[in-house]
């Protein structure tokens, strides 16, 4: 750093390095336009989520056999997508991995606003939120939920701080060059970045921290999802009642979230014209790292379906033969092969691994990862062990409706708002590692 | 409950045979087994029990015998079992025949009841036989006509027994005990009843019947249940029954599961090692969270320590 031989040209890249990434965040047209849309699909969709508070419940499709229904299947995918935060920036990390260096900002905002988002659909799903803080008051330990709830906040906390804790080189160098910014942006700027200058010192100590975190978040982060598998796993049902139901959904997070990162890799590219940054290569790594993931969880599908379906006993029998062949067959299969088999085949050739078909594939990835957890949810409790005698038609069945969908649809635009906004007030891509790790000097004024 | 069970069980079968019975057959009897004779006499006695075991096994689909009110099963009902048209047809041993080997709907008897079991049935279903009057006679035996009939039960605590007494009163006004009846002695447990009236619940001359009381059946805390006494056949005198707290079980100490530790307690009950590993992972993990947030106020100071 400091010691580093002095050269012209690269002092300049560093320039060209900021100029590059802080340029987009002030000078993006359409940025705002879309976050008028988003916040305008927010309000619509709020409305329904008022008639819901107003009305209970009753105006979704969620009856006394499916009581979990779109609500719940959604937030076990936001919390799966927000895994992605401990994979890349705290597992690979960890493991000095360096092409990951630009695109784990990306990550940690993915892991933030999903995780708070997720948090915020269980309360969507609660007929009367405002007792929401009875979890904690009068939360029973042995209960999942009160774990969940914990280990939910818990993950936010510490994957906001990885995004911030990493961020504080970069937030110097946005109050120093963000000249144009609003008042109120320059001064958060100005205290998140703690006054750092980039002393040896300040460095050692913020990268002993940022080691602290990145070690902490691994036991939350399989924590946060085998945690949400119990709250399956530990009821009796058809289905739900098995061993690998941790490990299974730790393995299906990875997907989900290798994918959405992807995704998400891919339109900052285009939008914000980093393709300098996130290169070709960043693609062609989390192709072949999401073919490992996706190959981790196709063995889990394996043993999760093939053992049950060998044995076929009763109970599961009506439930498998559903997923099978029965009136689940097409959401079940799409998923498995559209979210997962196919994948796995194309991704094992390069060129689908360029930028456009990987993130493509990834879509269909993160899509059948969608209709996976809503498989794993409604089909289940259709068929109770104990079936309700004389039963109203409408229970056997569910639908949701629009309320749901609705609300389901705000939850994912809160999502795209806050990744948008977040990365509309921080740079997507780290400035001053990416300058270390190209061997730049880095210099920040006080 | 076991008979439940076994009705629940015929009643599939009903439906899985229900297709293969379009075609069938008659019922074709052996002449050997047709005569065969009801080795039991047809008392008060052995009708009751026969009839009891007729309501748990084969009422649900029969009805009641001479009321018709059979299950309408297709292709063949099952027949009305106290009809004279089918009792004149079929001897004992005939019937007794159809109760083993079964056909279509009809469920096979032969490993399910017991002979004695089958042949009280038999029993029971001829006395509505108008052709055996004498036997009939012989079965409602001796009780003259009364009215007001009463029950009293007595309750020796010391020795676990308990003793009713049925008695009515007759025409000429003299309260006489009734014979022959068969009573139940049933305690009250958390879900129904359970029976313990023993072998032979059947009053004697005098219209006593005793019991003696399971030594081992718990109570509550004073050794307390409910019992409850009835005449078991509501077609004699109409519903009778007593019921009565008596002293005759185990004092026991009812065990709330609910007051120990368990998974499935309150908080306050939860397992020790639930509670320590909960506390422990959240104080842990947030403590170095805190102490992370802390670490951060000393960067800017170290800034300022560089010049
Ligand atoms: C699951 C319903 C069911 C139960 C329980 C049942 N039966 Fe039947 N039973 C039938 C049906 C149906 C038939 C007519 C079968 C046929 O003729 O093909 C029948 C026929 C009979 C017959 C022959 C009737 C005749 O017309 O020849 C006798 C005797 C009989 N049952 C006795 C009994 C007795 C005794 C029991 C109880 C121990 C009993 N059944 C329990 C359904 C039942």
């Amino acid at each position: 750093m400091n010691d580093l031989p002095k050269q012209k040209e690269t002092t300049l890249s560093f320039e060209k390095i900021k100029k590059d990434i802080l340029h987009p965040m002030q000078n993006h047209k359409g940025l705002e336009l879309w976050i008028v849309f988003l916040i305008a699909v927010i309000s619509v969709c709020g409305w329904a989520y008022y008639i819901q508070l107003k009305d209970g419940l009753g105006v979704t499709g969620m009856r006394d056999y499916v009581s979990w229904g779109l609500y719940i299947a959604n937030f076990v995918f936001f919390v799966a997508v927000s895994l992605v935060g401990m994979l890349i920036s705290s597992i690979l990390g960890l493991l000095r991995i360096d092409w990951i260096t630009p695109i784990s900002r990306i990550a940690e905002i993915i892991a933030v606003a999903f995780v708070a988002v997720a948090g915020l659909v269980i309360v969507l799903d609660m007929g009367r939120p405002d007792r929401v803080l009875n979890v904690m008051i009068h939360g029973r330990f042995q209960s999942p939920i009160l774990w969940d709830v914990t280990v939910i906040t818990t993950y936010l906390t510490v994957s906001a701080l990885l995004l911030i804790l990493p961020m504080i080189p970069d937030l110097a160098i946005c109050k120093k060059e963000l000249t144009k910014a609003s008042p109120i942006m320059k001064k958060l700027y100005n205290i998140l970045s703690l006054g750092y200058i980039n002393t040896p010192e300040q460095h050692k100590h913020l990268h002993k921290m940022i080691r602290t975190l990145m070690v902490l978040i691994v036991p939350i982060g399989l924590a946060i999802h085998t945690v949400t598998s119990w709250l399956f796993a530990a009821t009796l049902r058809n289905g739900w009642d098995t061993t690998i139901f941790g490990p299974y959904f730790v393995a299906g997070a990875f997907v989900a979230g290798a994918a959405a990162l992807i995704i998400a890799m891919y339109f900052f590219r285009v939008n914000y014209k980093l393709q300098d940054y996130i290169t070709d290569l960043q693609f062609d790594k989390m192709g072949k790292l999401l073919v490992a993931v996706c190959l981790v969880y196709l063995y889990f599908n394996l043993n999760e379906f093939l053992v049950p379906g060998y044995k076929m006993k009763t109970g599961d029998d009506v439930h498998l033969k559903e997923l099978f062949y029965g009136h689940w067959a097409i959401m079940f299969w799409s998923s498995q092969l559209l979210g997962n088999i196919i994948p796995i085949i194309l991704l094992v050739y390069k060129k689908f691994r360029k930028p456009l078909p990987i993130m493509i594939i990834s879509l269909f990835v993160l899509a059948g990862a969608w209709f996976k957890r809503y498989v794993i949810v409604i089909p289940t409790l259709l068929h109770p062990h104990l079936p309700i005698q004389n039963v109203p038609e409408n229970f056997v069945h569910y639908y949701p409706t629009a309320i749901e969908v609705s609300v389901t649809v705000l939850s994912f635009a809160l999502v795209l708002l806050i990744i948008t906004v977040l990365s509309k007030i921080f740079p997507v891509v780290p400035i001053v590692e990416t300058a270390e790790s190209k061997g730049i000097e880095v210099k920040i004024d006080a | 409950m076991k008979n439940t069970i076994k009705n629940i069980a015929a009643l599939f079968l009903i439906f899985i045979f229900s297709g293969s019975l379009a075609n069938a057959q008659g019922w074709s009897v052996p002449s050997s087994a047709k005569k065969k004779q009801n080795p039991y006499e047809a008392t008060a006695k052995n009708i009751s029990s026969g009839k009891k075991i007729y309501n748990l096994n084969c009422k649900s689909c029969h009805g009641d015998p001479t009321m018709a009110n059979m299950l309408p099963l297709a292709p063949v009902a099952p027949t009305d079992l106290g009809s004279q048209n089918f009792l004149v047809q079929s001897s004992d041993g005939e019937i007794y025949y159809k109760v083993n080997k079964g056909q279509g709907a009809m469920p096979t008897f032969e490993k399910t009841l017991s002979d004695e079991d089958k042949w009280m049935v038999i029993t029971f279903l001829r006395s509505f036989d108008k052709n055996k009057k004498e036997r009939q006679q012989v079965a409602e035996i001796k009780n003259p006509e009364v009215t007001d009939v009463k029950l009293e039960l007595k309750v020796n605590e010391a020795e676990k027994n308990m003793s009713a007494k049925l008695s009515g009163v007759t025409k000429t006004g003299k309260r006489v005990g009734l014979q022959g009846i068969e009573m139940s002695f049933l305690v009250k447990r958390s879900f129904g009843f359970l029976d313990v009236s023993g072998e032979d619940p059947y009053t004697n001359e005098k219209g006593d019947v005793q019991i003696q009381f399971p030594k081992d059946l718990p109570g509550d805390r004073e050794g307390q249940v409910n019992m409850l006494v009835k005449v078991t056949d509501d077609a004699f005198y109409g519903k009778l029954e007593e019921a009565r707290v008596v002293t005759l079980g185990v004092p026991t100490d009812p065990v709330n599961p609910l007051d120990e530790r368990a998974m499935w307690g309150t908080r306050a009950n939860a397992p020790i090692w639930i509670i320590v590993t909960f506390v422990g992972g959240v104080v842990g993990i947030w403590s170095v969270i805190f102490l992370v947030l802390f670490q951060m106020i000393k960067l800017p100071k170290l800034a300022s320590k560089q010049d």
